[in-house]
């Protein structure tokens, strides 16, 4: 556990204080928090297996997770080994078990409200309760009502304390160190003979010796693409693959390190020489689209603004066809992935496009510019900081289309 | 000793305790400090019945029937009388039970498996206790 001296120190145990005061006026006895974001936001460890914590309405949250690394994450918690317990396949300690165990005395007369989280999602581990445990909650916990309640967390880590965007601004350090090793390692020809996951592994080496703890990134970890997977319209994601680099390709470089559950992703592009005029006028629209959209973020902006702004700039420079829509997307502590604000728009657990963007927001801004035809596109990705004027960019690898 | 005791009676329990504490020494404890119950469920006169045992820095302090409802204790270990004696006899291993659901443990798991060790060699004093069961 760090100090409060400590730059990337964060005062779960007032964490914990907000959400006990924001289950209090939501009239809920007990929380239960089985998405990986909570897990992370209230406990401070990774939890890779199904896991689960439960935040009483006074004192400490228990966390509860697979047996076989129940001591690893108590051990990187902030919480003892009292309140990281483990379950298993036996007698009274299956999850329901030590569920039902942790919850019922914290409801009055056995009856009372549970708070759980529930909803959609885009990112697979998001871990809302499933239907089988819903149901089996439900019967060991007869006299409880279950109310979903995940838009008291949500609302609560919506801001970012300073704590986090410091463990922020180290993973996008890395991720620079990162980005700085595959340039080095594919100028001057050197990328010839090299594959896709050969550039993920030896970005993935030089961030690791930076200290990051793992590429995090759910989509394949380091995202390489070259050649035309770089140009798929809805490619957005690109797990490195062991397609040769070859000269006269673009390449892709997308990153991702993560430092005490601050995560860092930043995407670089380069023109495998020789590059044609094409290529370059194609790499001049994406920068300069980049440049604009960062200009653009401040405060009082909404997705639905944003995107205007863009596609008025990007029409204006004619190459409005190749940008794919969205220039946003959310971001906080291991497991809080894609939901802008409350996810609270016109469709269920999707972004609002009218939410406007307050300082203190964090989320990554992503830009995709891809022409499938030309077999050629570009990603952009940073974590920004809404501040007070405008926005912080964390990652500073500087931008650009290098040809190599 | 070769008279046979009755399992769980006060005879047993008094037995159970004095070769604990004479056979059983603080490092084979590994210096634990720690309480269990186990509660034995449906025993043949259709009652249900808990033993207390106390451990202070691997002494065995205290080892108790408990009558009506039984104190709290850091782990509880329950299953059916028959469950039990099968284990007493070495017809039945304690982790099988656990884990087929037979017993069931009320606990912090993580260290109770850590404590596995320790509770095998309390039950390898007390099957040695002359029993009918």
């Amino acid at each position: 556990m760090t100090q409060p001296s400590d730059p990337y120190f964060i005062d779960f145990a007032a964490r914990v204080r907000a959400l006990q005061v924001a289950m209090a006026e939501a009239g809920i006895d007990v929380y239960l928090g089985s998405r990986l974001r909570t897990l992370s936001w209230l406990t401070d460890a990774f939890f890779p297996w199904r896991s689960f914590v439960v935040v009483p309405p006074h004192g400490l949250p228990t966390a509860i997770t697979f047996l076989i690394d129940a001591a690893r994450a108590a051990d990187d918690s902030w919480l003892d080994e009292e309140h990281v317990l483990g379950y298993g396949p036996m007698g009274g300690q299956d999850q329901v078990s030590v569920l039902r165990t942790l919850i019922a005395p914290h409801l009055p007369g056995g009856r009372g409200v549970v708070g759980f989280e529930t909803g959609t999602a885009t990112y697979l581990p998001e871990g809302n309760l499933t239907h089988y445990e819903f149901e089996a909650l439900n019967a060991a916990l007869p006299g409880a009502r279950l109310q979903n309640a995940h838009d008291l967390v949500d609302r609560l880590s919506l801001i970012k304390d300073p704590g986090t965007i410091n463990r922020f601004r180290e993973a996008s350090r890395m991720v620079d160190v990162g980005h700085q090793a595959v340039y080095e390692a594919i100028c001057h020809g050197g990328y010839q003979g090299m594959t896709e996951t050969e550039i993920a592994g030896l970005a993935s080496y030089a961030m690791r010796k930076a200290g990051s703890e793992w590429e995090w990134s759910f989509t394949g970890g380091n995202e390489i693409a070259s050649g035309y997977r770089t140009g798929l319209a809805a490619g957005a994601c690109t797990p490195a693959s062991r397609r040769a680099l070859r000269p006269g390709e673009p390449l892709m470089v997308d990153l991702h390190a993560m430092f005490r559950l601050g995560l860092g992703d930043h995407a670089h592009n380069y023109l495998l020489g020789p590059a044609t005029e094409r290529q370059h006028w194609h790499a001049r629209n994406f920068v300069s689209a980049v440049e604009h959209c960062l200009a653009a973020y401040q405060p009082g902006v909404t997705p639905s603004s944003l995107a205007d702004t863009m596609f008025d700039f990007m029409e204006e420079g004619g190459f409005a066809d190749y940008m794919v829509p969205g220039f946003e997307h959310g971001i906080g502590l291991m497991g809080d992935e894609w939901r802008i604000g409350l996810n609270d728009g016109p469709f269920p657990y999707w972004t609002n496009p009218e939410h406007e963007y307050r300082p203190g927001e964090m989320l990554i801004c992503p830009m995709q510019y891809a022409c499938p035809e030309e077999e050629i596109g570009f990603r952009y990705e940073n974590p920004i900081l809404i501040t007070e004027d405008g926005c912080e960019p964390l990652s500073r690898f500087p931008l650009g289309v290098e040809e190599i | 000793m070769s008279e046979e005791l009755v399992y769980l009676s006060p005879a047993w329990v008094a037995e159970a305790g004095r070769r604990l504490c004479a056979e059983l020494t603080p490092e084979m404890l590994k210096r634990l400090t720690s309480s269990m119950l186990t509660v034995y469920t449906a025993c043949p006169d259709g009652a249900d019945r808990a033993l207390y045992y106390n451990v202070v820095d691997g002494v065995v302090t205290e080892l108790s029937l408990e009558e009506g409802t039984p104190r709290d204790a850091e782990f509880t270990i329950t299953a059916d009388y028959d469950t039990f004696a099968r284990i007493s006899r070495a017809e039945l291993k304690a982790r099988a039970a656990l884990m087929s659901g037979k017993m069931t443990l009320k606990g912090n798991l993580v260290k109770a498996l850590r404590l596995a060790p320790v509770v095998d060699r309390l039950n390898e004093v007390l099957a040695t206790i002359p029993t009918v069961y």
